[in-house]
């Protein structure tokens, strides 16, 4: 029994212990703060001159903004994958990693609507989106669905990280008393009785079962904003489950890459094991076959039949202006991973890192892949008009604004991932609690 | 299919429009008494300015503008610029020609546009000629002599009858031999009916109308009557007459639709809509109840 709390309490100093900031961190994060300033600054441009900065025109509507918004949609999805269905189905050993992936979840979400707000030539008339948006219009779903889901990573979040705050506040004692203060008032007079520990199970289990349909909704609604257009690349029904799948491969490797950094920066070995990189590498390779599936779905059964205007698209996806990207990224960024991380040895931390890096990077590209080339082929002819509509090219401006949208998710990730125990301590305890009594 | 089928003809239609092109040559002849034809009014910067107008909405796609060589290119044969040569070469009653009755892909504009829009775009074809200078203004299409036309329906023939006559000094005279056209106003441009006459020795002109022309609400429907006479120049008048069906066309956006405002979207999408959205926050709402209950337990403990 002593024991145990010596486990336990060496459990939590070395939980909390990365809550103290170091070196490195304020190195990092003055970094991420200059350079999102410089972010910001391309902003301010945009702002005054408008989306003419971007490379952006008539054709052309949405660009690398788009696509880097269904990036992130996409890679917030992880969130309702690992705490909802991993936990659901009782995989113990997600536990660890559950708060990372809702970290991930919540900032990502949050960043994508500010996405959205940044492909706005103005900003300051978003409020009518919700004073004269239009149910019928997708683009309401999605700003509807996408709001939700912000709601219900943050409550995933919070809910299970109460008992925690809690520890910290009582623990933290090198922390500024501020620190303290705010997380007792979060802590909700957190007393451990066993009527508050069946009131959090309670709520984590309604969110976890809510989250789910909400997250297949928020990404098939995004699909949607392209599929219930009849333009070639776009025009597919099977773009809902393509799109979620997709999500998952590139959610799983953010999850990835955030557990390298968190074990190796925060000292978490003991916690965060190869068996989780294992474990995750494994699923990465299971979700990447199923992507690998409707991608093969997506352009094989349109490339057999070659309808008129799909043939241009496809055409100049396989050998025109744009086969490099498409094969790099089907080949570096879904088949290559494919094949390693069925090799054990690849699974292992450093391997699956920079694999998992190769992934995110293919995500990011495919995204863009599939928002910008089906614009530059409307059914119309484009004529009569400068060089730079008929091809989209994104500008330095963009790009940097673009790049801050990425920098600002760090941010957020870092200054929650610094501020509050990554790894669940109260659950970490009361699971080996538990298993111990069975 | 039927997509397939009208794409077809849109080709077959292309084809033929291209063919006859070729087949009547380079030269665009222009019958002798239209080529003198000159402007009723004298070319001013206005009326280049309001030429202008019309020729981007018109013009513009087929010609591109002016002097930047960047009419369209896919077409044979080729919109000429109209700086160019080959437009300004043209005296201005060939272009007034031209314009009016077009040719293969040319469209003719005499139905879409009125003579004044048509010597407009002129006036500003011609802004870009520095050496050109204006002929002789057509003074005898003045409205000094106005003359009135008169209709008259009859219900029997199911004819519209017309009858010209021009005021003269001591008295008033049939307007005879012009020629007359009539049209009927639609949502787009007008649609001429029956083919164009002359006036008789009388100054009378009958059209046959076809039956059940769809009207207003009430039957009323607009005719439009072009009068051509060589000593008057052109006379035009509108008129209203209760000689169609009337016809109730409920507005596209009167009922429910997928297009229109929320107030009148389709109930089944309020529905689905309304009932995820409630469906979804009843237990973000409870979720954070239990929360609020929760504090309050935290409180009682202590
Ligand atoms: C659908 C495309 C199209 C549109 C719209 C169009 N044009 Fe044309 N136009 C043509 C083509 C093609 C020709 C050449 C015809 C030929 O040479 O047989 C032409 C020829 C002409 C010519 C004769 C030039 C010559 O060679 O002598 C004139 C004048 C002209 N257009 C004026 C106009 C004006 C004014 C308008 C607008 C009110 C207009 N066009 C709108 C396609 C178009």
């Amino acid at each position: 029994m002593d024991n145990n709390k010596n486990l336990y309490e060496n459990a939590v100093s070395d939980l909390l212990k990365p809550i103290y900031p170091n070196r490195l961190f304020k190195i990092w994060m003055a970094f991420l703060i200059v350079a999102l300033g410089v972010c910001v600054y391309a902003y301010t441009i945009q702002l005054r001159d408008g989306l003419g900065v971007t490379g952006m025109r008539d054709y052309v509507s949405w660009g690398m903004y788009i696509a880097n918004f269904v990036f992130f949609v996409a890679t917030s999805l992880v969130g309702m994958l690992i705490s909802a269905v991993l936990g659901l189905t009782g995989a113990k050993w997600s536990a660890p990693i559950a708060r990372i992936a809702e970290i991930i979840a919540l900032a990502f979400a949050a960043v994508a609507g500010l996405v959205i707000i940044v492909d706005m030539g103005r900003p300051d008339r978003l409020l009518y989106v919700f004073t004269h948006g239009r149910v019928q219009s997708p683009i309401i779903w999605d700003v509807t669905v996408v709001t939700t889901y912000v709601v219900i990573s943050a409550l995933l979040l919070y809910i299970p990280l109460i008992p925690d705050l809690k520890i910290c506040s009582e623990r933290l004692d090198k922390a500024p008393k501020f620190q303290r203060r705010i997380f007792k008032i979060l802590s909700l007079g957190w007393t451990g009785s066993d009527e508050q520990i069946s009131l959090i199970k309670k709520c984590t289990r309604v969110l976890a079962i809510l989250i789910i349909p909400v997250a297949l909704g928020i990404h098939t609604v995004t699909s949607w904003l392209f599929a219930v257009t009849v333009r070639p690349g776009w025009d597919s029904t099977i773009f809902g489950p393509y799109f979620v799948t997709g999500a998952f491969v590139s959610g799983c490797s953010a999850v990835i890459i955030a557990m390298y950094f968190f074990r190796k920066n925060y000292k978490l070995k003991d916690y965060i094991t190869d068996m989780h990189f294992d474990k995750m590498g494994k699923l990465l390779v299971l979700l990447s076959l199923v992507y690998l599936y409707f991608n093969i779905n997506e352009f094989l059964v349109p490339w057999y039949k070659l309808k008129k205007f799909d043939a241009v698209h496809l055409q100049e996806m396989f050998y025109g202006r744009y086969a490099i990207l498409f094969w790099g990224t089907q080949l570096l960024g879904l088949i290559l991973p494919i094949i390693l991380l069925l090799f054990r040895k690849m699974r292992r931390p450093s391997p699956a890192l920079v694999i998992s890096l190769f992934v995110i990077a293919g995500a990011w590209l495919k995204r863009y892949l599939i928002v910008v080339p089906t614009m530059e082929h409307p059914f119309l002819p484009i004529q009569n008009v400068p060089e730079n509509f008929k091809f989209y090219s994104p500008t330095l401006i963009e790009t940097t604004i673009t790049a801050g949208t990425i920098i600002l998710t760090l941010l957020i990730i870092t200054i929650l991932s610094k501020f509050l125990p990554i790894i669940p301590i109260w659950e970490t305890k009361h699971n080996q609690n538990e298993s111990k009594e069975d | 299919m039927q997509r397939k089928s009208t794409f077809k003809i849109f080709v077959l239609f292309t084809i033929v429009l291209v063919n006859t092109g070729f087949l009547f040559g380079q030269n665009w002849v222009v019958p002798a008494e239209k080529k003198a034809k000159a402007s009723p009014f004298l070319f001013t910067e206005v009326t280049s300015k309001q030429g202008e107008a019309v020729y981007t909405k018109n013009c513009q796609s087929c010609h591109g503008n002016p002097g930047k060589d960047n009419a369209l290119k896919s077409l044979t044969p080729q919109p000429p610029d109209p700086a160019a040569d080959k437009m300004q070469k043209n005296t201005d009653g060939e272009i007034f020609y031209k314009i009016s009755e077009g040719k293969a892909i040319m469209p003719s504009f005499k139905n879409i546009l009125s003579e004044t829009d048509r010597w407009d775009i002129i006036s500003y074809i011609r802004s870009f000629n520095k050496s050109y200078t204006q002929a002789a203004i057509n003074t005898n299409a003045s409205t000094s002599s106005p003359v009135k036309i008169r209709v008259k329906f009859d219900s029997i023939t199911k004819k519209l009858i017309f009858s010209a006559k021009k005021a003269t000094k001591k008295d008033s005279v049939p307007v005879v031999d012009a020629e007359t056209e009539i049209f009927v106003m639609r949502y787009f441009g007008n649609m001429q009916l029956d083919s164009s006459q002359q006036t008789n020795d009388s100054g009378i002109v009958a059209f046959s109308i076809p039956e059940k022309l769809p009207g207003d609400s009430t039957g009323f429907l607009k005719i439009i009557v072009k009068m051509n006479d060589d000593a008057t120049g052109e006379k035009s008048d509108t008129f209203k007459l209760k000689i169609g069906v009337p016809t109730i066309v409920p507005g596209l956006t009167a009922n429910r639709a997928m297009w229109n405002v929320v107030s009148k979207s389709p109930v089944w999408l309020l529905a689905t809509y309304f009932s995820i959205l409630l469906g979804v926050w009843v237990f973000l709402i409870y979720v954070i109840t239990r929360l609020v209950k929760l504090k309050k337990l935290g409180k009682e403990t202590k």
